[in-house]
């Protein structure tokens, strides 16, 4: 299977524009919007350092961990933005196999709670290569995909795509990380849509996945499906799984329009809200600045969004368009997936609300996958095709 | 930009559509979130704010210290003292870490860890609840608990106050104890505002004034995270009252001399249980009371081990039952009082009818016999109650029947509690015909009758009831509720309940009728059936009784309990009895004193020389020898 194609990359490119050419090129905005966010989470995670009694720069704290990574998120932007990202296609099969080998290396020295293997330990810091496997795999998917352009309605390309999504697929439900799993799926789904895929062959596969739902629930781990069960009963479990689904919503009510003020959140400052710096973070936010506050931070992502969105409109090769609508699609699906927990709508499933939910893995792998978009942004003046 | 191919391409793919149906679904997302958000926060933010303060604020009780005891004269009897106690918070110790939690607390406490979990486990209250491990432990060993605190989890130091009792078992059976509370306790008064791990008046006054000494609990509102840590107090809701304090009208001075007399009496016959009470008969007050064995109550104020309570509760002597008021006896010729004033009342006989007392009489075929075998020949009241004749109150209690009998016993306060403030007092028992049919299905037989009226057969009589007729005679006809505590004060120092005697009844009988018995009591003494008591310095009027219980021996004789029950006037040199004007009643009872005179009285009248600080030894040591002066009376 000759999926993709090795191209000589295109050092010059830019190097033969002036700086004010790259500037306008460059999408000012969208960097705003993204620091904005990171801001925030910033500010996140001071709060929770604080409300748990730590001294907020003390050693280890959320806090300053956020600080390092933050610093490290910047530097990744940056080199990715400089970086060519033509280059992506040209070791597309490379970083397959590196996703491959970091997952499989994750499940067998990584940590995790009650048994599983989700992240690995870097000297002070953890993180978790299953973050960086989706930015990765929208890469993959997007260097395959761009391929094909031509047979991009054709059933052989959705195949193909599902075929490359499999094993790091596997090998992330098998942390078990339930949510990352789900995340490379709406990944897929979202490019598999942008690219323009047959919608009768899109249609027939999610009512497959849809139709398997009750078969694979028999798969989940216990915990797993008490999360979901919970989810859909949630009065019948109040101290268990159903306890942080509620003790999530009354930290939200209790926010009301203009909230309780930074680190004043009653919710948070109890410890009544289960990973309160990570998954549930957003119930912290919600409670301490309120609907308005929760309002504006839509608002950002929204602002986000849409200039990710324009980046894949303005690419004028299908890898900037695919790659930008694949980085679309996790962010909306995560911002879905994390808020819609947080408020009772949706399921306890581990996924970070991006930029704001403390977590490495989560915020390098988005500032790497912004830093591409960048770097398509500065590189669509000169199509050498 | 003119490449055509590149042209071909995004007309290819890039599909207008699909980034509009991408921008649909995004605005679908984040309406469906904003609406829920709004939901939340707008419409039910207020409800949410509320729970949210209900999660996170909780009612905290803040014990108030106990009220304190004091005797009569101010002395302390019951203090508080601060103490270290061990408690585990069962929620806080993860269930794998019990068994080494367990053993490395037991190792400090010197306890063993099955008992620490057993107490853990059998806690009544929330798992949040802290549960006392162990009680009154020393400082160093609080202070090596709390540096090991990393070790032992759900494991803390509080320090409490426990109560202290100074005068050890001078009176334990009157003061009581506290003692933690028990699960059925809690499920009762958990309403009033107690904690699982509360402490509870359990026995003596502790327990009959618990409500007065407890105080009233305060409430903080405290702010507690998610494992139920305690963040910080938002307010008092509720201060604490201090509980009020009581005064006896317990005479320490006295308690030791009753102490020291029975103590003596006992040893000397070899006893192994009496009681002495010593009252005012003008007020009821009771200035000392006695009941050995004993136990000290600061072992259970330390928190008692098992095996110490098991001791304490199977011991034969029964150390904690408070004889004086919770157990009953016969009385024996004690209770000739009742026949003998129901005789003259009722007109029957009058101070100088004689009634030949033979050496015994024959009632249905049956011969009850003088206790002296001979009588007494032609005698009065006088005569029958000072020597105690029984021929003669056989026949007396004969005259009267059961009924009347039974009329004069009860106004005597015989058969009822006397609602002393103590818990646990036994009522008595007194025959009557209605008692008798209840009982078992006839009326009473004349010889049961005789036996009513020499205080033997179904009757039985606390010591306490038995003082309190006694006082009612000495007064001149008031039934007095005997009284345990002078006063209450309050915690600002205001008296809350100053003393008043408590009248039970008025005697229904003339003070002419109560007068003659009291010259008959003062016989007793005079005519010598209590040998030399007539010599001491302090003229005494009184009965003694010798009350035989239990099961015959090989020569078909039975053991006897020997009582006395006694006064002196207001003037205790004064021989006229005529008088009510008496400050100082007393009553001493000697359980199973097979001894050759009465034990009863030889104890009484060591505490009259310790009382009244007599030189003189007046008491009859040979009367204490083992024996069997079969009945005397």
């Amino acid at each position: 299977m000759r999926v993709m194609r090795a191209e000589p990359g295109r050092f010059a490119d830019v190097s033969r524009r002036t700086v004010g050419a790259i500037w306008r090129a460059y999408d000012l905005q969208l960097t705003t919007y993204a620091a904005l966010l990171g801001a925030v989470g910033l500010v996140m995670a001071y709060v929770n350092t604080v409300e748990s009694g730590s001294a907020a720069l003390s050693n280890g704290s959320v806090f300053s961990r956020a600080l390092i990574w933050s610093g490290l998120a910047i530097v990744v932007f940056l080199v990715a933005t400089a970086f060519d990202y033509q280059w992506i296609k040209t070791f597309a099969w490379p970083l397959y196999g590196l996703n491959i080998a970091l997952l499989l290396l994750t499940l067998a020295i990584g940590a995790g709670v009650g048994g599983s293997a989700r992240w690995i330990a870097l000297g002070p810091l953890t993180f978790q290569f299953s973050e960086l496997a989706k930015i990765l795999m929208i890469g993959v998917l997007a260097a395959y995909l761009g391929n094909r352009e031509g047979r991009l309605d054709s059933v052989g390309s959705i195949l193909g795509a599902v075929l490359l999504i499999i094993p790091p697929w596997l090998l992330v439900m098998r942390q078990p990380d339930l949510g990352t799993s789900l995340c490379l799926l709406a990944i897929l789904a979202g490019m598999l849509f942008m690219s323009g895929a047959s919608l009768k062959w899109l249609l027939a596969g999610a009512s497959g996945v849809l139709l398997s739902i009750p078969i694979a629930l028999n798969f989940l781990q216990d915990y797993q499906r008490a999360r979901i069960l919970s989810f859909i009963n949630p009065t019948a479990d109040t101290q268990g799984a159903g306890w942080q689904v509620l003790q999530a919503q009354i930290a939200v009510g209790a926010g009301g329009l203009p909230g309780t003020g930074l680190t004043n959140g009653t919710q948070s400052r109890g410890q009544f809200l289960p990973v309160q710096e990570s998954d549930f973070v957003f119930a912290v936010l919600a409670q301490e600045l309120g609907f308005i506050g929760s309002l504006v931070v839509f608002l950002l992502f929204i602002a986000l969004l849409w200039r990710v969105l324009v980046a894949a409109w303005r690419s004028q090769d299908p890898f900037g368009m695919l790659y930008a609508s694949g980085v679309a699609s996790m962010l909306l699906f995560q911002i879905f997936v994390n808020v819609g927990m947080v408020v009772g709508i949706l399921p306890v499933t581990g996924i970070p609300l991006p930029f704001i939910s403390h977590g490495g893995a989560s915020l390098v792998s988005i500032a790497l996958g912004l830093g591409v978009i960048q770097s398509i942004n500065i590189r669509q003046q000169r199509a050498e095709w | 930009m003119s490449d055509p191919y590149l042209v071909r391409n995004r007309e290819r793919d890039r599909r207008p559509l699909r980034f509009v149906a991408f921008g649909i679904v995004m605005v679908l997302v984040f309406s469906l979130l904003t609406a829920r958000l709004g939901y939340l926060q707008i419409t039910n933010g207020r409800s949410y704010a509320a729970k949210a303060d209900a999660n996170r604020t909780v009612s905290v009780s803040v014990p108030s210290p106990r009220g304190l005891v004091y005797d009569r004269q101010g002395r302390l009897l019951v203090a508080n003292v601060a103490s270290f106690a061990v408690k585990i918070t069962p929620a806080d110790l993860p269930f794998d870490q019990r068994d080494t939690v367990s053993t490395r607390l037991g190792a400090l406490l010197n306890m063993q860890p099955s008992d620490i979990l057993a107490t853990i486990d059998s806690a009544t209250g929330s798992r949040f609840d802290p549960v006392r491990v162990k009680q009154d432990v020393p400082r160093a060993t609080a202070d090596m608990v709390s540096a090991s605190a990393s070790q032992l989890p759900g494991v803390t130091v509080a320090i409490e106050t426990r109560r202290d009792y100074p005068t050890g078992t001078l009176m334990s059976q009157i003061l009581g104890y506290t003692g933690p509370i028990d699960a059925a306790g809690y499920s009762r008064l958990q309403a009033d505002g107690y904690l699982a791990d509360d402490m509870i008046g359990q026995a003596g006054l502790e327990a009959s004034y618990e409500s007065v000494l407890r105080g009233t609990y305060g409430q903080n509102l405290v702010e507690r995270d998610a494992t139920g840590k305690d963040l910080q107090v938002l307010k008092t809701t509720q201060t604490a009252v201090p509980g009020a304090s009581l005064t006896l009208t317990i005479d320490t001075t006295v308690q030791k001399q009753a102490q020291q007399a029975l103590a003596w009496g006992m040893k000397a016959a070899g006893l192994k249980r009496g009681v002495f009470i010593v009252m005012n008969p003008q007020t009821g007050e009771i200035l000392a009371m006695v009941s050995l064995p004993t136990y000290n109550d600061n072992l259970f104020a330390r928190g008692i081990s098992q095996k110490d309570f098991q001791k304490l509760a199977t011991d034969k002597t029964q150390p904690l039952l408070n004889n004086a008021i919770q157990s009953q006896f016969a009385p024996g010729s004690t209770f000739k009082l009742v026949a003998g004033t129901g005789g003259l009342q009722d007109r029957k006989i009058t101070p100088t009818t004689l009634i030949h007392t033979a050496p015994y009489i024959t009632i249905a075929g049956t011969r009850f016999w003088d206790w002296n075998h001979r009588g007494f020949g032609a005698c009065n009241i006088n005569c029958g109650f000072g020597n105690s004749s029984d021929t003669f109150f056989y026949q007396v209690a004969t005259m009267l029947g059961a009924d009347r009998l039974a009329y004069y016993a009860h106004a005597y306060g015989f058969g009822q509690p006397t609602g002393i403030s103590l818990p646990g007092e036994a009522s008595g028992i007194m025959p009557s015909n209605q008692w008798k049919v209840n009982t078992f299905g006839q009326p009473m037989f004349g010889g049961e009758t005789a036996q009513a009226g020499i205080g033997q057969g179904y009757v039985a009589v606390t010591p306490i009831q038995l003082i309190t007729a006694y006082a009612a005679l000495a007064n001149g006809g008031r039934l007095l509720r005997p009284q345990l505590v002078e006063k209450v004060t309050g915690p600002d120092g205001q008296i809350v309940t100053p003393f008043k005697p408590i009248l039970v009844r008025k005697l229904p009988v003339s003070p002419a009728t109560l007068r003659t018995m009291r010259i008959a009591a003062r016989a007793t003494v005079t005519l010598r059936h209590t040998y030399n008591l007539v010599d001491m310095p302090v003229a005494v009027a009184g009965k003694s009784g010798t009350a035989e219980f239990g099961l015959r021996d090989a020569q078909g004789r039975l053991p006897y309990h020997s009582w006395f029950v006694g006064w002196v006037n207001k003037d205790p040199a004064s021989k006229d009895f005529s008088q009510t004007n008496s400050q100082l009643m007393f009553l001493a009872f000697a359980y199973s004193s097979q001894t050759i005179g009465n034990a009863a009285t030889e104890i009484a009248k060591e505490f009259l020389q310790l009382h009244f600080r007599i030189k003189h030894n007046y008491v009859l040591p040979a009367l204490l020898k083992k024996g069997n002066f079969y009945g005397q009376g």
